[in-house]
């Protein structure tokens, strides 16, 4: 085991014993050493390089009364003693009224491709030029980019966690985002194209692709003509795909859906999209942007059928949420602060109960090639990007999002003018039901901290121009 | 307010020494102590009973022009090394790709020690005690069988901070903030209609009990269930909109607080956030004489509360936009010296773990000079909107669809149909030349979940302003 967990475990345990001590029924320590260098880039040049170094414990009690939880920054013994205290007080307060235990130890699989000691060990100023290679790149690919702008995000994690029935289960991993935004001007028309990327080996890095594919974007946007408000078919590559899919996530968690967004309530065994979609949480592919070999209680990974051909199959479990709906956990614990999608940061969150929620969703591979989509399309859009993606409406499903740049109309099957700035306003879950056909290829796709491995998928949805 | 005595200011101070040493041309850093806690109680349940607490330092070093910043929880000199070693050479990495070096406008070398005014100190409330108020607090959402669900999320934050620099700045700020978010769902049938509202402040606990919770909560709860009866609204084109404070500190977050931040008007959050539609239009009128909006940190008791930024700035009033033409921006030091005016404490992070960046502290438009009931029988034919639900805005925060809690057809004067499921839409120049009426009071409503930034940075400000008239279309949105 790398030193570092070895340290994170000794503290885990010093915790275990403060709680036995102090005559607590159970205990939990969740430890994290997470590093993480950001580098920002602006108008053609590196703005800052900032990095991270979080340590910290997360400790949950059950006693008598109920649970509690607290977490601390400091491992000195003081501070240990002081977290332990804390979280004992806040279990006095919370009162459970069904009966509660964490989970009990079992065999750990293991996930391949998630830990590049390459990535770990890359000094930060060799990162401060990987970042810097977006913007060449963009730069090079066509004079008339005049702007760029982006981020590059190096992630190192390492995480233990271990409760009094015997749980210690080690996870680390690696993981990389990096997006850029170039911008392009001819006379007062401006147009502006984006790429971004994640991944959990460095090599997976490409930033020439990254500098290309928005330089490209930005240049056809030059030509860009207004739309006609109205219903369209529209094919959404796989970063808008993950901005509709990617809500199925929050959909299945039984406590989002209890507290924010009631739209999955009382529908399992019942069709919420169209039979040709099957979503899956998949923590244990290889390489998987949010695989990891256990769950934020220690409780093994497992692949789950979230939606099989349109029916609604499960919710997803934790621990607490498990034995609250008396059902037994899926191994979905994650601690996020945002309520929805995928953590970028795993370990980050120590300060974070567990919330139950997919770990790593994504979509049943389809049958066509993202060509044969776009051919087989008569008269429609093709969206390559979402911004400022919502569900406006949590208890009916409106759903909003700006095609702030990549937008093309497709005509007799060929992408044709660009689309000047517009915005899809329709219902989530009939977009979801009316999709038609979904890629083979899955890409990791995403955006500002939510990345997963989506298809491209072609479906219906209002859009109307941006005056 | 209690103070975490345990904040070594001398580690602080060395670590910019020792910046200074390696050669950095200016440094600051923040020493913090946290404490949070969090309480969600939904139903009758307690979901969520969390407290925290952290100590940290976050170190920015600008060498040869280039920022580097980096953070640890390791408190000891050893830690502080490693931290500004670190934060020096990605600083020195980085400015081999700087081609304008970055230059800080100049401001005085602050020393100051303040806090918030604290009644009722968190920590001394018993967190059971809480966690029983929150419960009854949520019973009360549950005014009759159609509350199918009340939801309250409470949040309570202290911070003691220790600001230090390379100039000799030292300021130390305790703050405390809080706030609770009260939702209740009501049911008949298919429909589902909701309701909230967020009560908070600078300050401690005490603002629970001055508030009379279960009064808000019932009120939210009866809200909710008028809404079933309400008329679902349908689409008028360029109408007259009368906007209640709440509904405009939405309104005044999107379309002026986002698009006045420095950064963004320079282009340096174009890649997700976006860019802004009045850049390089400062002194141009885009608005109506109604239309002034201040950023004022200085106001006591708002969630935006502080009287000095994390580059130690002194806080005062910035003027953004005066009787309708486009003053100036919210500011750090660096891109006040690139657009030539003083800095104006636009900097914040919200813990020492980030980088600060320009953030809204209590963005609002100014009062006017009219009365409520004179704006009402006014107004032939429109709408008074109220209360924020959800924002749609373009990257250029120059389109903005809103939609509302609640609406009332305004007749000749008077207040008559409920509406529900309602929004607005309009360019922001547009409804800016619109506005012909503003009230004498304005109220600032706390608004928790400002994002900003990658890694996203969520905030707490505060936003709002008098009743507002002007003209943009109704949507339907059911």
């Amino acid at each position: 085991m790398a030193k570092i967990l070895t340290q994170l475990k000794e503290v885990g345990e010093k915790v275990l014993e403060i709680a036995k001590k102090k005559g607590v029924k159970e205990a939990e320590a969740y430890v994290v050493s997470n590093r993480v260098l950001t580098i920002r880039l602006v108008n053609n040049a590196v703005f800052e390089a900032k990095g991270v170094h979080d340590i910290g414990l997360g400790v949950r009690i059950i006693n008598e009364k109920g649970l509690g939880f607290s977490s601390t920054a400091e491992f000195s013994k003081r501070a240990l003693e002081k977290v332990v205290d804390a979280a004992i007080a806040a279990s006095n307060a919370r009162k459970l009224p069904f009966k509660y235990s964490f989970p009990k130890p079992k065999k750990i699989p293991k996930v391949q491709k998630v830990f590049d000691k390459k990535l770990a060990e890359l000094p930060p100023e060799d990162g401060v030029e990987l970042a810097y290679d977006m913007v060449e790149n963009a730069l090079k690919h066509n004079s008339k980019i005049v702007d760029t702008a982006g981020v590059l995000n190096l992630v190192e994690y390492h995480t233990v966690v271990l409760n009094t029935h015997g749980i210690s289960a080690p996870n680390q991993g690696t993981f990389f985002e990096a997006s850029l935004t170039s911008t392009t001007k001819q006379r007062a028309k401006k147009s502006e194209g984006s790429a971004s990327t994640a991944g959990r080996n460095l090599k997976e890095f490409k930033p020439e692709e990254i500098g290309r594919e928005s330089a490209e974007m930005a240049v056809s946007g030059l030509k860009a003509k207004k739309l006609e408000a109205g219903k369209y078919t529209v094919v959404l590559d796989h970063e808008p795909t993950l901005g509709v899919i990617g809500y199925i996530a929050a959909f299945v968690s039984p406590m989002i859906a209890k507290l924010y967004i009631p739209l999955f309530l009382d529908k399992i065994g019942k069709k919420v999209a169209s039979e040709k979609l099957t979503v899956l949480d998949d923590p244990l592919m290889p390489g998987g942007i949010g695989s990891s070999p256990v769950d934020d209680e220690g409780v093994p990974s497992k692949k789950l059928i979230i939606i099989d051909k349109g029916i609604l199959k499960r919710f997803v479990y934790d621990s607490f949420y498990g034995a609250l709906e008396k059902k037994r956990t899926t191994g979905s614990a994650l601690r996020a602060i945002f309520a929805v999608g995928i953590s970028a940061f795993p370990g980050k969150n120590y300060n974070q109960e567990p919330i139950p929620i997919p770990r790593n969703i994504t979509v049943k591979p389809g049958k066509w090639k993202r060509g044969e989509i776009i051919e087989d399309t008569k008269k429609g859009l093709l969206v390559r990007r979402f911004h400022y993606t919502r569900v406006t409406n949590p208890t009916r499903g409106d759903f909003t999002s700006v095609l702030r740049m990549g937008l093309y109309q497709i005509k007799n099957g060929e992408i044709q003018n660009a689309v000047l700035k517009s915005r899809l306003i329709d219902n989530i879950l009939n977009m979801m039901k009316n999709i038609d056909a979904i890629s083979k290829e899955l890409v990791v796709a995403g955006s500002w901290g939510e990345y997963a491995h989506m298809p491209v998928i072609r479906t219906k949805a209002k859009v109307t121009p941006i005056t | 307010m209690k103070r975490d005595e345990t904040l070594s200011e001398d580690l602080a101070l060395f670590a910019i020494e020792h910046a200074s040493k390696m050669g950095a041309e200016y440094a600051d850093a923040r020493l913090e102590a946290h404490y949070n806690e969090l309480i969600t109680v939904a139903n009758g349940k307690i979901e969520r009973g969390i407290i925290n607490r952290k100590r940290g330092i976050g170190v920015r070093t600008l060498v040869n022009g280039a920022w580097g910043f980096q953070s640890t929880t390791n408190l000891t000199k050893r830690g502080m090394k490693k931290a500004v070693e670190t934060a020096f050479k990605v600083a020195k990495a980085s400015s081999k790709h700087v081609p304008t070096p970055v230059k800080l406008a100049p401001t005085k070398a602050y020393k100051a020690r303040y806090a918030t005014k604290v009644k009722t100190d968190i920590e001394d409330v018993a967190f059971e005690d809480k966690i029983q108020h929150m419960l009854t607090w949520e019973k009360a959402l549950h005014t009759s069988k159609r509350i199918v669900r009340g939801l309250i999320d409470y949040t309570g934050i202290k911070i003691n901070k220790i600001f230090v620099n390379t100039e000799g700045a030292n300021i130390k700020f305790d703050n405390t903030v809080v706030w609770a978010e009260l939702k209740a769902d009501a049911k008949q049938r298919n429909l589902i209609q909701y309701y909230h509202r967020t009560v908070g402040h600078s300050g401690g606990y005490e603002i629970f009990v001055k508030t009379h919770m279960e009064e808000v909560s019932a009120e939210i709860g009866e809200k909710a269930e008028k809404l079933l009866k309400a008329k679902q609204a349908k689409m008028d084109k360029n109408a007259t909109v009368i906007l209640d404070p709440d509904y405009v500190a939405l309104l005044v977050h999107e379309i002026v607080g986002h698009p006045s931040e420095g950064d963004r008007v320079l282009g340096r959050e174009a890649a997700w956030a976006g860019t802004t539609w009045w850049a390089g239009k400062i002194g141009e009128t885009i608005g109506s004489e109604y239309v002034t909006v201040y950023d004022d940190p200085t106001v006591p008791g708002t969630l935006g509360f502080y009287k000095f930024d994390d580059e130690g700035v002194k806080a005062k009033r910035k003027v953004l936009i005066e009787r309708g033409v486009l003053k100036g921006h919210m500011h750090s030091r660096e891109t006040a010296a690139i657009f030539g005016v003083e800095p104006n404490a636009g900097m914040r992070a919200i813990t020492f773990e980030y980088i600060p960046l320009i953030r809204m502290s209590n963005t609002f438009f100014a009062e006017g000079d009219w009365r409520f009931e004179e704006l009402i029988q006014e107004t032939k034919k429109g709408y008074l909107i109220s209360c924020m639900r959800q924002p749609s805005i373009d990257d250029q925060r120059f389109n903005w669809t809103i939609s509302a809690q609640e609406a009332y057809e305004i007749k000749n004067g008077e207040i008559t149909t409920h509406l529900r499921d309602v929004a607005l839409t309009s360019t922001a120049p547009k409804f800016f030349k619109s506005v012909d009426a503003a009230t004498k009071k304005i109220t600032i409503v706390p608004l928790p979940g400002c994002g900003k930034g990658d890694p996203m940075q969520g905030l707490y400000v505060g936003n709002g302003g008098p009743f507002l008239r002007g003209k943009a279309t109704l949507l339907g949105v059911g």
